[in-house]
């Protein structure tokens, strides 16, 4: 199989843009990606592309990945809407890896948008919905934040977490989504705000719990082949994994962890032929503050029970060992559903070809995206390295 | 051949609101002989009470609903103008297909009609044996002595040829006295004209009447009497030829207030389970006519019939449980889960089936799909499990925060539990996890690790049609 190289990224602002179409957000996320190739692209390179999306405002387009690609050019080229909920883009990006590793493609592009801000709180509700387990726990009453409230009071119960330790996620992801231009709530929150918010879902506040954003991202996948005629310091794909699993979290065996992202990460790690001790920095799924704290021992950060420990510690700060969400994460730079899988691989790009500005990692040269779909019926894994980086592994198993 | 009573359920919702209340907030209660009254909560109405009288009828009976086969519903309010709602009371109490079943309604003496049909059903041996139930819960006018007056209950009885309580006797009356209580095609509320000494002279004419065609004098202990207030029962003692204390004796209007089609089946169930040997129960109905029924106690009937307990509610928590400050459900869509799809899930809502894999054992719900152990996809055999079991995980949803279809519920009702209980196969054998809703109590009562067991409720509203099924509710240790 051959080798996929990411040559470029970008995505636009999150937030709530009235102006904007999702037509116009991907146009800006298109442009970015295509301004960030260092030796740049011409639109006629492209061979394929993949869009994640769930919906647009609460519709359903039947060729939403059509309508965005021709809007920016692309005519005539493959196109495929992927869909898996909050991971549609995550899952995008991996099947941009596929077609180039499998010879079908040499440039691919993969993206996601989603436009939530231009529907009645109420119907966005109802939108929302369509992500999770419908038949039984939508209607037992549960909601998204409820159901990672459910599982962060069991992790709490098991494991001692505190509500504290799930604030300092939020206050963590807002004091590095401060530094990133395109964050959504790009300022700074403190502990007390975390902690005095209005509860959501017990024990979940509002600072526990991400925006509803508009936005796009794309990344560029090319192939060894073609690589050098984009980049001459390209960042391989070293490991790709996913997993998938049941929908409604009371037909799970364990409500304090994601399985599917075990699998996943595990799956990537082999792959990449690293373990989680060697990635420098990481964006990982934290719709909610508990999510956040899951991802550190699904994605072995820490082992079980640890990961309270481990925000309190320091370690994930920008600062720290191991920086987690340094772009803000969903918290603070926002969760634009079909985008937030492409956008994190926009951050890795930004930290790997040093382009982070204020929030760059020193030396990052290899980092880890981790997207979830819904609360865990879905999960990808990307691990991405600066060539040469591999030397520096340990080789250590996930 | 005389039927016989041979166990009685009673129940009445936990919210109670005292006549002060009203007092404080009308300046005036028009519902005289009530101190207080019981309010069903917003996931409740006559058709959920029914099933909580009849669930706790069979139990007192030791039986199942299989071995019923003939049902009867009555409430002079069912939920639905047009609907046979016996049919969804059947699906939820595991009554067979095969049964007999009715709904009786039109006038608050539906519940007699139905102890009538079902007596007749056995005599005319069409049934071995008979589940009446009777629930109601009258709406008025915010401002008016009906609304003042509206309680909320329902009584269950289950009915054979021989038993410890046998009705002797019977008889019935009629006569028009039209504008006496009614409700209009399509209104929620019940009305009467207020004609005093006319209203009176209907309630007494019929149930003198009815009384006068027993074939013996009665001589009761106790006496269960349509009560739509507290002071009208005790004017018809001497029609019915009862004295006020044996009305008194097991009333339920002072604390429950008007049953209305449940009024006359909760008070005889109360009287039966508080051990009185002789009850002459008479209802009166909108319209107006009567039923009167003669029941001798020879042995004790097994009784469920607990009324007691009571959260107190203030008139503005009274007005928001009942829907009438609040709006209704949110516009928008996605994620709608069709009624077709949503009735192939009622063996699961109604009676909790599971499951069981034919090849490794472990248990499904729903019982769907592959099996969540061993991943065969074979047909799984259906499991009942059991309506106790344990929280594993706990969340309070917050004002504002429901799914769509629950907001106009939260806006009633207010905060609720969302958990995740584990329910034992009813034969004692494997453990399926459900999602649940939690109901009767403040969220923080349901903490991971509680007991708690299911009951059937109003979940949600759509297009005009209710969507019931289980809910959990914590079990007192």
């Amino acid at each position: 199989m051959r080798e996929a190289y990411l040559v470029g990224a970008g995505q636009s602002s999150y937030g709530a843009f009235p102006e904007e179409s999702y037509r116009s957000l991907f146009r800006t996320a298109f442009e970015a990606t295509a301004e960030s190739v260092p030796k740049g692209l011409e639109p006629d390179e492209i061979d394929e592309a993949v869009v994640g999306t769930l919906g647009v405002g609460g519709r359903q387009l039947g060729l939403s990945g059509p309508a965005v690609t021709e809007h920016v050019g692309l005519h005539g080229v493959p196109c495929t809407r992927v869909e898996n909920a909050c991971a549609a883009s995550g899952y995008a990006v991996r099947q941009a890896v596929q077609a180039v590793r499998s010879g079908m493609a040499d440039v691919v592009l993969a993206g996601g948008f989603e436009v939530m801000s231009d529907t009645s709180a109420d119907a966005t509700k109802y939108w929302l919905g369509v992500s999770g387990e419908t038949e039984w726990e939508r209607l037992s009453g549960t909601t998204f934040s409820g159901t990672y409230a459910q599982m962060a009071s069991v992790h709490m119960r098991e494991y001692g977490t505190t509500r504290e330790q799930l604030s300092r996620v939020a206050v963590k992801n807002h004091a590095n989504g401060a530094k990133n231009p395109h964050a959504q709530l790009g300022f700074e929150c403190s502990l007390e705000d975390a902690e005095s918010a209005p509860v959501v879902a017990d024990p979940l506040t509002l600072y526990h719990c991400c925006p509803t954003s508009d936005g796009a991202a794309c990344a560029l996948i090319a192939s060894e082949d073609v690589v050098s005629e984009y980049t001459d310091d390209p960042i391989r794909v070293a490991g790709v994994g996913a997993g998938s699993d049941r929908v409604g979290l009371f037909q799970r065996e364990d409500y304090a962890s994601i399985p599917a992202s075990q699998r996943a990460a595990e799956a990537a790690y082999e792959m990449a032929g690293v373990g989680p001790d060697d990635v420098d920095f990481a964006e990982v799924h934290d719709c909610f503050s508990i999510a956040e704290l899951l991802a550190y021992e699904d994605l072995g950060f820490c082992e079980r029970g640890e990961a309270g420990e481990l925000v309190e510690s320091g370690y994930t700060e920008l600062e720290g060992d191991l920086p987690v969400n340094t772009s803000g994460g969903l918290k603070s730079k926002g969760h634009p559903i079909g985008a937030t899988g492409a956008g994190q691989v926009v951050e890795a790009f930004k930290q790997l070809s040093g382009t982070a500005g204020d929030r760059q990692v020193e030396g990052a040269s290899r980092g880890l995206t981790h997207n979830v779909g819904g609360s865990g019926g879905a999960a990808v894994v990307h691990v991405f390295e600066r060539a040469g980086a591999a030397d520096s592994s340990t080789g250590v198993d996930a | 051949m005389s039927p016989a009573i041979t166990a009685v359920g009673a129940y009445a919702p936990r919210f109670r609101i005292s006549a002060e209340a009203f007092r404080e907030a009308w300046g005036q209660f028009q519902a005289s002989g009530i101190s207080e009254k019981a309010v069903p909560a917003a996931d409740e109405d006559a058709l959920t009470m029914a099933y909580e009288a009849g669930r706790r009828a069979l139990e007192a009976a030791d039986l199942e609903g299989e071995g019923v086969d003939w049902l009867a519903f009555a409430s002079s309010r069912p939920p639905l103008a047009e609907e046979d709602l016996s049919a969804r009371l059947r699906a939820m109490l595991a009554v067979p297909r095969t049964a007999t079943d009715h709904v009786f309604t039109g006038s608050t003496r539906a519940g007699t009609r139905a102890l009538w049909a079902g007596m007749d059903a056995l005599e005319a041996a069409r049934a071995e044996r008979v589940l009446v139930v009777a629930a109601d819960a009258p709406r008025g006018e915010p401002d008016d002595g009906v609304d003042h007056a509206a309680g909320a209950g329902a009584a269950a009885f289950v009915l054979e040829r021989d038993g410890p309580a046998t009705i002797t006797d019977r008889a019935e009356y009629g006569a028009p006295y039209p504008g006496t209580r009614f409700r209009e095609s399509g209104r929620e509320t019940t009305e009467g004209l207020g004609v005093t000494g006319y209203d009176r002279a209907a309630f007494t004419e019929t149930i003198g009447g009815a009384v006068a065609g027993l074939e013996a004098d009665p001589d009761p202990d106790a006496a269960a009497i349509q009560a739509p207030d507290g002071k009208l029962p005790y004017r018809a003692a001497g029609a019915a030829g009862v004295s006020t204390d044996a009305i008194q004796a097991s009333a339920t209007v002072h604390d429950l207030g008007d049953l209305g089609a449940a009024s006359v089946p909760v008070t005889l169930a109360r009287a039966l389970a508080d051990g009185h040997r002789s009850v002459l129960a008479v209802s009166h109905g909108s319209g107006a006519g009567a039923d009167a029924l003669v029941v001798e106690r020879s042995d004790e009937v097994s009784a469920s019939v607990d009324l007691e307990v009571g959260d107190s509610l203030s008139y503005a928590e009274y007005l928001r449980q009942r829907g009438v400050i609040t709006s209704g459900p949110p516009a928008g869509g996605g994620a709608y889960v069709s009624l077709p799809s949503w009735k192939r899930s009622l063996p699961q809502r109604y009676r909790l089936e599971a499951g069981r894999c034919p090849d490794c054992g472990s248990l499904a719900f729903p019982p769907e799909g592959a099996c969540p152990d061993c991943g065969s996809l074979t047909e799984y055999e259906s499991t009942p499990l059991s309506r106790t079991g344990t929280l594993e995980a706990a969340t309070t949803i917050s004002q504002g925060g429901a799914p769509p279809e629950f907001a106009p519920l939260q806006s009633r009702a207010g905060d609720y539990a969302a958990v995740i209980v584990a329910f034992g196969a009813a034969n004692g054998d494997g453990v399926a996890r459900v999602p649940a809703m939690g109901t009767d109590a403040a969220p923080e009562a349901f903490g991971a690790g509680a007991p708690v067991e299911a009951t059937i409720r109003r979940l949600y509203t759509q297009e005009g049609v209710t969507r019931y099924g289980f809910k959990v509710r914590p079990v007192s240790e």
